[in-house]
């Protein structure tokens, strides 16, 4: 069957269309600084996309995270001993730190409307170290520069508060 | 009492294991004709599915690299048959043409060393009737292996047929057919049911590459050493020894019998020649555990020994040679899938343990 009728055509439109608007968000990410839209592009076709219900959980504080999650859809909020850490929206992304360490998660992330999220696992992001060493070396690199900077602005809101 | 129990961790896992187990044991049931192929098409999909990746890499699509893969398997599989099954069926003739000389030299042996004993004990032993009982009892054995042998063959030109195919199929398709099974999962599992997936993938990838890099390695060293011994036919006895490789622990044991016992066909026996051909296979073993095994297959399982051991004797009672060779493999997964579920489930009946405590 060619792919001039209509309903294949559509099918890989709709798949395409969905592949270059989250390599797109991902690319406005600090994540994918130097880092090419063809690599991002053939990354993002590995990625996983969930959908959660308003009110579902994402995951708890305490379960096994394996995975980074952009929201394409929806809202999602942080939280950690009852108390809102932040509240993300459409092109944000969390759970970073279960890409380099393999402990449980340290705060709930809780959807606060009906979301759609795409996962990067760690086990993708291996594979892909394993295929592209310089790309995955500068996306670790971007990596670490997010998670300074949010030790950084913790470091500061804790002196804050002590002061 | 009963509550606390059913929602212990411990119990949780053991039910969601036994029905993954259960799960497991129906699909291989059903696949029983099956088996043999699928495990030798996953054995070449671990090993070839990198190279497909490359040339996908490189601006192939799905489809082509995929049967590039395939058509470089065939080219590999009929360059080695034609070059290394004249050798290996003259070698074969030769250690047929040999056995009879060898039975007929490990009787005489038999019968001198009874003769030794009764006359050295004053004792009244029936020698010949028990060398005649033992060798009976080969030649049974040696029938049966026959048969079996004649089967194998019909096997084996089905495997020809199914494997590549199998193996084409695997390449192209088998990361869409675990995505969307992996996708199945709920939203609560998703992220639990990969981790256990991609632990599971990865240790039997290392150990698959590991074990055939390391059965290659013992052939060639192997053949080597009863090649420079004078063995007439070396390179069989390097690939029996390979073969037998692929069963930890046990396997090396198994791989010294065809050469002790060809050295002791020896008229008139060599004792020196059994020592040597130990010898071979033992020098082999420390090259591997010094060597290939630490740089090639270290932490590709992580199981205790006395496990390994008790795991072949089960599997191969159940199963055979196959049964043998796929323990490992078999156990290690289940090793993951048990821990992997334990720590999920353990880490939700924390988390509601403590909510509990705060309301």
């Amino acid at each position: 069957m060619s792919s001039q009728h209509p309903l294949w055509q559509n099918l890989f439109k709709h798949k395409e269309d969905r592949t270059s608007e989250v390599t797109e968000m991902w690319m406005d990410t600090p994540l994918f600084d130097k880092i090419t839209r063809r690599e991002c592009r053939d990354l993002v076709k590995t990625m996983h996309p969930r959908h959660y219900k308003k009110g579902e959980m994402v995951f708890n504080s305490g379960d096994i995270g394996a995975s980074i999650v952009l929201i394409r859809r929806g809202a999602i909020e942080i939280k950690a001993a009852e108390k809102l850490l932040a509240e993300l929206q459409v092109g944000d992304f969390f759970g970073e730190v279960a890409l380099i360490i393999d402990e449980p998660r340290t705060a709930d992330a809780i959807a606060c409307e009906d979301s759609e999220l795409i996962f990067f696992l760690r086990s993708d992001l291996e594979e892909w170290i394993k295929r592209s060493p310089r790309s995955g070396a500068q996306f670790m690199l971007n990596i670490a520069t997010v998670l300074a900077a949010r030790l950084r602005h913790t470091n500061i809101l804790l002196s804050m508060q002590n002061s | 009492m009963l509550q606390t129990i059913i929602h212990h961790p411990l119990s949780r896992t053991l039910f969601v294991f036994s029905m993954i187990c259960s799960a497991i044991i129906l699909l291989a049931v059903l696949l029983a004709p099956l088996l043999i192929p699928i495990i030798i098409s996953f054995t070449l999909y671990a090993l070839l599915e990198p190279m497909s990746e490359t040339f996908e890499r490189h601006g192939l699509s799905r489809n082509a690299a995929s049967l590039s893969v395939l058509l470089i398997l065939v080219a590999i599989g009929a360059l080695c048959v034609s070059l290394l099954l004249p050798h290996l069926s003259l070698q074969l003739s030769t250690l047929q043409s040999q056995l009879p000389v060898v039975w007929q030299s490990i009787t005489t042996m038999g019968n001198d060393i009874s003769q030794h004993i009764a006359t050295s004990l004053s004792l009244d032993i029936q020698s010949s009737g028990l060398t005649q009982h033992f060798f009976t009892q080969v030649d049974e054995w040696g029938k049966a292996a026959l048969i079996e042998g004649s089967n194998m063959l019909i096997s084996l030109s089905v495997l020809l047929v199914l494997v590549p195919i199998f193996t084409f199929f695997l390449i192209r398709d088998f990361r869409t057919f675990r995505n969307n099974l992996l996708d199945k999962l709920p939203n609560s599992s998703f992220e639990m049911g990969w981790l256990i997936y991609y632990r599971v993938a990865h240790q039997l990838q290392e150990y698959i590459r590991g074990i055939m890099i390391q059965s290659a390695i013992m052939c060639v060293i192997t053949t080597i050493g009863f090649y420079i011994l004078g063995f007439d036919s070396p390179f069989l006895l390097g690939i029996v020894a390979g073969v037998l490789n692929l069963i930890p622990y046990v396997g090396p044991l198994l791989a010294m019998v065809l050469p002790v016992l060809l050295a002791l066909g020896h008229v008139p026996v060599e004792f020196w020649l059994v020592g040597a051909a130990i010898s071979v296979i033992l020098i082999a073993q420390l090259i591997d555990n010094v060597i290939v095994i630490p740089a090639v297959i270290a932490n590709a399982v992580n199981l205790h020994p006395l496990i390994v051991i008790v795991g072949i004797i089960i599997f191969g009672n159940l199963f055979g040679f196959i049964g043998m060779v796929v323990a490992i493999p078999v156990i290690s997964t289940m090793n993951i899938i048990y821990c992997g579920l334990y720590q999920g489930i353990k880490a939700r009946y924390n988390l509601k343990q403590k909510a509990a405590i705060d309301i």
